[in-house]
Order: C-alpha cells, then structure tokens, then sequence
C-alpha cells in the first residue's frame, strides 16, 4: 500500500476545515481512497487546530504519524509540525503570518512561502477565498492536471454563483501554478487502478444515516460535543424522512422524550456524550424495568467531568456496561469504523425492539469526526424487525404488557391501537402493569426479565477478525481502534509474524465465541484508549483471562498502527 | 373507595392512599370528567411520576406510563409526538413537578405541548413521610424543617404565566364540580394546560387541610368581569393567597402547539406513518463520488 499525508493546520476560524473539505472531495473524485481525521481545541476562533488527510492506493482505515505535506496556515502549525515531516516532505506556508523564529524555520528548499490572502486579493478575490489557494497549492502536488479540482469547486460553490465558483477555481490555478514552478516536477502518489464508486462520509454522517436506514422515527437530545454532529444530521432531513427531532431542556428529558416515544410506538433514540450519558442513566434503569426499547448513541471523549471536550478516549466502556442501578438486560454495541457505524445502527434498533430493553452504542470523537471512503452502503442489507408485537384484535381487551412467556419476551401492544389498554411502570408489577409488593411476583418478574439477557448473549454479534488463521498473538480490540489493529496486523504479517486482529463490534454481552478464541494458545494484546483497561476488565470478568499485555492510550489523541507497533516493541513476534 | 356502576373509567377499590386522602376526591373527578366527554379508555394515555399521585393511573381505567421522579412531562411530551391521537396526561404531585422536574416543567410550557398536566399539590412530599416540598408554606415544621421552612413558596401559577402557558388553572380536590369541569376545559384546550390542584394531605399537612380551603376558595370563573385572556390581571390574581384563594382559570391564550412547529409532519400519527426508504437511498448518494 502506498500512502500519502497531507496536514493543514491553523487556527480555529482561519478556514482549514474548508481546505480539508475541497481536498477530501476532489482526492476522492480523482479516485484515491481516504482516510482523514480531524484534531480541534474546545474554542471557536484561535487556538491550534489540524484537518489531516491519509491518501492511498487501497482502502485505508487509521492515520500516520508522518507527514507528506503540511499546510501552514498559522505559525503554529510551522513550529509543532516541522518534526512529523517524512524525509522529502514540503511545507507550503504563509510568510505573511510568521514571525522572525518560524521563518528561519522555513528557510529551506522544501518549504514553499505563499502569501494565501494576498496571493486572492491580487486576483481580485475576497480574502475569504484563500482556502482555494491553499488547495490548488497542495493539488499540484498531487495531480498534474487541476481539471478534478476545478470541477470541485465547481460543485461546491456553484450554488453561490457562477462568479464564486469562477474565483474559487482562478486562486486554486494561481497556487497550483506556484507550487509547479516552485516544486519542479515529482511523482505523484500512487492511485488505485480501478477505485469504483465510494462514499465519503464521517461517522457522524454514517451513524444517523444508519439509523434512518433502520426506520428511525423520534429523536430527542440536548447538544454536546462529539456527538452533536447526529442531533444536526437528523434535525437536517428530520422533516423529509419522516422523523421528529425535538431539542430537549437537559439530558434527562431527552432520554425520557424519546422513551415516551417509544413507548407509543415510534423508534426512538437519543445521541449524548459522557456527561449527559450519565445524566440518562437514570431513564435506562426505567427502560429496562418497563421493558421499553431506546438506542443511545454514546460519543465518548476523555473524561472524567468535562475532561477533554474534543478529543478522543474510550473511557466510557465499562459505565456503559453497567450502565444504571438495578439488574436489567441490556447490550452495548461498538462500532469499529463508519461502515459498521452505519450497519450496526439498524442492528442495534433490531436489539433495543426485539429484546424490549436499552442499547448503547459507543461511539468515540476520533470515529465521529473522521472522514473516510467506503463501499456504498446496501439498504437491502438493513432489516427492520421490530419484535414482538400484537395487533389490536389480537390483543383483545385483556391485553397484558408483562404476559409470562417461555422466552421472558411479552409482545408489545401500542397504546391506543387496540381496544385494550397498555399499562407499563419502572415500579415493580404484575403481568397486566400495576404495582405489587409481593416476593412472589416481584422475583417472577426479575426472572423473566433477566431471561431477555441470556438471550442477547446468545446471539451477541461474532468478533470481525482479520490477519492470521492460526497466529502466535493476537491484537484485540472494540470501537474506533479497529482499523489501526488492522493496519498494524498487516505490517506485522508482511515482517513474517502470524497475527491476528480482533475487533468487537459488541462489548457487552461479550459473544461466547470470544471466549473460545482466547481459549487458544500464541500471546494476546488487548489495545484499548483508557486507562484502566476496561475492555481488559470484561474479558476477565467474562472468561477469567488475563492478555499477556496491554497497550493503553488516554492522553486524548487516537490510537494507530505505530502506537500499537511502538508499544509491543518487538514483543510478539521475533524481532517484530 | 366505593366504585359505582360499571362504566368506561371505572375505579378500582383497593388503594395505597390513606382513607380521607385529597386523592380520591381527584380520581374521582377526573373519572367524571372524562365520562362526560364520552372518551374510551383506550384513547386516553396516562404519564405519571413517584409520589402518591403517581399512583394514580393504576386505579382508574386508560393507558399507563407510570415513569420516574420528576419525569412525567419530558416522557409525555415524547408520546404525544408520537401518537398525536391520544389524550395524554400528565400526572404528578408537587414535589415530582415542581422540585425533581422544575427545569421540565418551565420547558413543557414552552414547549406548549398539547397535554394536560394535573398537579396534586398538597405542600408536602406524602410519599416519603411528610417533609417540605416547594409548595410548603413558610414556617411550616417538617421532618426536614425542624425549625419551619424558610423558603418562599414556588409559585406555579406566576411562573407558567410568565412563561405565557397557554391553559393555567387551579382547583380543589373537595369540590369536585369544580375540577372535573375544569379537566374537561384542559382537555379541550389546544396546548398546554396545567391544573394545579389543592390536595389536603391527611395525614401529613395538618395546616392545609378540607376546613382551611373549604373556607378559603372562591371560584374566579363565577367572578363577574374577570378577563381570563388578560395576563397583567392574571399574573396579579395568582398571587393571592391568604384569607381567600383563587381557583378557577387564570389565564387562557391559544398559540401554536409543539406539533404545529413540526407543520405537516405531525398531521398524521407520527407511529402510523410509514418508513420513506427512497428518501435514505436518495441520501446514501449524496455521499457517492466516482
């Protein structure tokens, strides 16, 4: 595989969101796969913030460290990211923000100075523009021919009019141009011969395209960073698609909101980060005790308290797990990239309907943000199964929400759709809904309950594995670390190693089969972003295992391959 | 309690409530006035919170969500999105609304949500043995006030007026007539309606007892040239506590409802309306490049 990094940083308002979102769409166009991260400080102007695009030749999944070219919007950007420049890399800055240190700095051959605004306001473009200098400048290290680029900012401005679009694409030929003549002429990264149809998108797209994809009906959330990006998508094309998006007063309405409306009928979820998840927790234990479905999307970011508002952790795995007082089934979901993100959405409604309980799905700032290309996603793959449910007539008017049954699920019948009526309470009742009091009913209760959880356990979702069959160590992970895993399996692989990488899509219940893979002989790593260990601690609590090592990261940034490659430091296989 | 004659809302005759309870004088109330507007139980979608009032649901006939704490009006809310078709109501006592679910309860009148929320305000937290609640009168003693409330007491009244709540009221749990004729109006109000209603507690509020409303209240409705649609004059009126007390309907105003906000999405029953599996595709291309 061949790869290429591009890194534009600056400050937070300077515009480096739009440079990365021109180049992202037109790599793409141009036929490259993607992968592209991004790293922002909680503040809306100032500050040091990056917008990192990884190219390739085959589908690519995680970031690296090293750079190709780095776009300089501010002096920061020049004096912190000089180190991760690979041999031979170029730096395309802007003098007229440098002081008299950062240009000595780039008083090399490889470092090209383009005064972005000035270089605009020459061509009689607004300074506003010179996001398309920048671009052009990084196109022409990259392609020989700026007609993709063009097209481009064709698409993206042309709704502004035809003189924007056409001032767009006239600064973008002026840096392209100046880094032709400046830079002389190199090879261009590698492209993949046939690429086909991608989609671009971030997992914050993905998810709530997902979960529209499964029949989403109501949402409720409060904002908060990084999962407010869901609650924007689906207040966005909330009204086209059918679907209620209510903006509630705290976290605690919002996950009750969206129970209610659940409990009426409609799919319901809510989107929060840690913080307001544990505000919800409250609700879950409701849900889980009057049986009534809810998705939450859990975007996690370092804790504790307000921790790191935009960076990245999964700290939140064991409080999802255990998730609210009280014993209640439940079932955590974790997807590994934006392809899963948008497939285990519809599976996680299946969960929360067919088993009548909460299910959370964890994802993390780094899956959130990060943009990728992907196959395009098959509807036809997404099943809508709601569970048990009666109809009206078949409810008849002595319908019972808690009937006994064999498999502890009692079929759900909507209020106001049947003659009968639905009575469901948090307190402890009978098999029609009222309140009890008795041991009797209440451990009866519990019994059929807890019933739903083993077989949620049954049927938990298979660890996605990748690498060796029959490998010495394993690289086990959940979440957003998957394709870092996956990464460092394949160069460990190429160096001779056998190993294998496993992802788990679902962290709790932990499916059986986990247990029966670890059963087996060769070392085992558990790569996690927290500190404690927490995917460690259910793996041992689950099976009694305890992995030959741990590779942990919590200082907000996402793992990758070289992290996880730097940590096993040549302790899996040979000299590896 | 003794239920009369089979009908659509009959109550059931065992409770958890002390006998003498302001309780039953609401039950029985709200049984009459949904009765008299001839609805079926199955139409009608309780929501209530813990406390004595919570319990509620569970005696009378209809749809029940018996939630948590302080949660009735964000849980409500949901459902009547969902399912525009039911009556819902919102049950809870003082403590439940305007303690554990004050920041819900300024938002639900915002909101403006078509619901009707019943307060059971009887000044005290019944359920767990008679401590202050933010209805407690200065001065009263209670398990946690051993040297009387110091706080002012909230008013919900004033405050749903200011937040110009579309349907404010309050009523009496010993007279009947009264908040039975008043649920009926909250029913047919158009948004959000709140009924705050003077429940003595029996057992726990030796203050506000039967004898100290009963020769307190007088009936704003039947007060010649009183404008329920002038706020000024309403928010004024809810002050009025003391050697009399208002109820009746304070204040009545029609603005747009939640649903409305959501236009001709919520024209049908949100759960009736099917799946638009095109629109999704349509947005799967969005995202399509090469």
């Amino acid at each position: 595989m061949q790869t290429f990094n591009i890194k534009i940083g600056g400050e937070a308002g300077q515009g480096l969101v739009s440079v990365g979102n021109i180049l992202l769409q037109a790599i793409t166009q141009e036929g490259w796969h993607l992968f592209a991260h991004q790293d922002y400080e909680s503040r809306i102007r100032g500050g040091h913030n990056f917008f990192q695009i990884r190219l390739a030749d085959e589908p690519v999944a995680t970031w690296e460290h090293e750079i190709d070219v780095l776009v300089a919007l501010d002096e920061a950007t020049v004096t912190l990211g000089q180190g991760e420049l690979r041999p031979g890399g170029i730096v395309i800055y802007d003098p007229d923000v440098l002081g008299d240190e950062a240009k000595k700095l780039v008083d090399q051959p490889n470092c090209f100075g383009l005064p972005f605004a000035k270089i605009a306001q020459d061509l009689g473009q607004p300074k506003i523009v010179a996001n398309a200098v920048a671009a052009g400048a990084v196109w022409a290290l990259l392609s020989e021919d700026i007609t993709v680029l063009h097209q481009t900012l064709e698409a993206m401005f042309g709704s502004k009019g035809e003189k924007v679009a056409a001032g767009n694409q006239k600064v973008a030929s002026a840096g392209f141009d100046r880094v032709r003549e400046l830079a002389g002429s190199r090879p261009k990264p590698a492209k993949p011969e046939n690429p086909g149809a991608r989609l671009l998108l971030q997992g914050n797209q993905a998810l709530p395209l997902g979960a529209l994809a499964a029949g989403l009906k109501f949402m409720s959330a409060y904002p908060m960073t990084p999962a407010t990006g869901v609650t924007e998508y689906i207040s966005e094309h909330g009204q086209e698609a059918s679907v209620v998006m209510e903006q509630a007063e705290d976290e605690i309405s919002a996950i009750n909101m969206a129970i209610g409306a659940s409990f009426a009928g409609a799919r319901s979820m809510t989107a929060t980060s840690g913080g307001g998840f544990a505000l919800m927790t409250e609700a879950l234990s409701l849900a889980g005790s009057a049986e009534i479905p809810i998705v939450v999307i859990n975007a996690m970011r370092p804790g504790p308290s307000t921790g790191l508002p935009t960076r990245t952790e999964q700290g939140d795995l064991r409080y999802a797990a255990a998730m609210s007082f009280g014993d209640f089934p439940r079932a955590v979901l974790s997807p590994g990239d934006v392809e899963e993100a948008f497939y285990l959405m519809g599976q996680a409604f299946n969960l929360a309907e067919e088993y009548q309980m909460p299910v959370v799905v964890l994802s993390d700032q780094h899956l959130a943000d990060s943009h990728v290309t992907v196959p395009p996603f098959d509807l036809s793959k997404v099943e809508i199964r709601r569970g048990k449910t009666v109809s009206g007539t078949e409810a008849g008017p002595d319908y019972l929400r808690y009937k006994y049954t064999e498999d502890g699920i009692s079929p759900r019948l909507y209020p106001g759709w049947g003659e009968g009526v639905v009575i469901s309470a948090g307190d402890e009742h009978d098999e029609e809904g009222h309140l009890i009091e008795d041991a009797e009913t209440r451990q009866k209760m519990m019994e059929k309950r807890m019933a739903k959880q083993k077989l949620v356990e049954a049927r938990a979702l298979e660890p996605v594995l990748c690498g060796a069959d029959e490998p010495d160590a394993m690289l086990i992970g959940f979440g957003s670390t998957k394709g870092a895993i996956r990464e460092a399996v394949r160069i460990l692989n190429e160096g001779g190693c056998k190993v294998q990488g496993v992802h788990l899509p679902q962290v709790f219940p932990l499916p059986e089969s986990l247990g029966e893979l670890l059963q087996r002989p060769g070392r085992k790593f558990i790569v996690e972003s927290n500190y404690t260990g927490q995917l460690e601690e259910l793996i041992a609590a689950r099976f009694a295992l305890k992995p030959t090592g741990s590779i942990r990261r919590y200082d907000g940034r996402p793992i990758n391959a070289q992290y996880i490659l730097d940590k096993l430091r040549g302790g899996v296989c040979g000299g590896q | 309690m003794v239920a009369s004659k089979q009908t659509e809302f009959t109550l059931t005759k065992d409770t958890a409530w002390c006998p003498g309870c302001g309780n039953f004088g609401i039950i029985r109330a709200l049984s009459q006035a949904l009765e008299g507007l001839g609805l079926k139980a199955n139409e009608v979608l309780y929501v209530s919170g813990i406390g004595q009032a919570g319990k509620l649901p569970h005696y009378i006939k209809g749809n029940v969500l018996n939630t948590l704490h302080g949660r009735t009006l964000p849980t409500a809310t949901g459902a009547k999105l969902a399912n525009g078709d039911l009556h819902v109501f919102a049950i809870g006592g003082d403590g439940d609304g305007y303690a554990e679910g004050g920041n819900h309860f300024l938002h639900a009148v915002r909101k403006n949500v078509n619901i009707t929320y019943l307060v059971h305000d009887n000044q005290v937290f019944g359920l767990t043995k008679g401590q202050a609640s933010p209805r407690s009168d200065q001065g009263m003693v209670t398990g946690t006030t051993p040297q009387g409330v110091a706080l002012e007491a909230f008013n919900p009244l004033a405050t749903a007026i200011t937040l110009n709540a579309g349907f404010v009221a309050r009523s009496y749990a010993g007279d009947r007539e009264h908040l039975s004729r008043t649920i009926q109006a909250a029913i047919q109000h158009e948004g959000f309606a709140l009924i705050d209603i003077l429940q003595p507690c029996v057992t726990f509020n030796k203050i506000n007892t039967y004898q100290f409303y009963s020769s307190r209240v007088y009936d704003l409705d039947q007060e010649e040239g009183y404008d329920r649609t002038d706020r000024q004059v309403a928010w004024a009126r809810s002050f009025e506590w003391g050697e009399r007390i208002p109820i009746g309907i304070f204040y009545q105003t029609l603005r747009p409802t939640l649903a409305d906000h959501y236009g001709e999405l919520l024209k049908k029953p949100l759960v009736k309306q099917e799946h638009d599996k095109n629109y999704v595709a349509g947005l799967i291309d969005s995202y399509k490049i090469g």
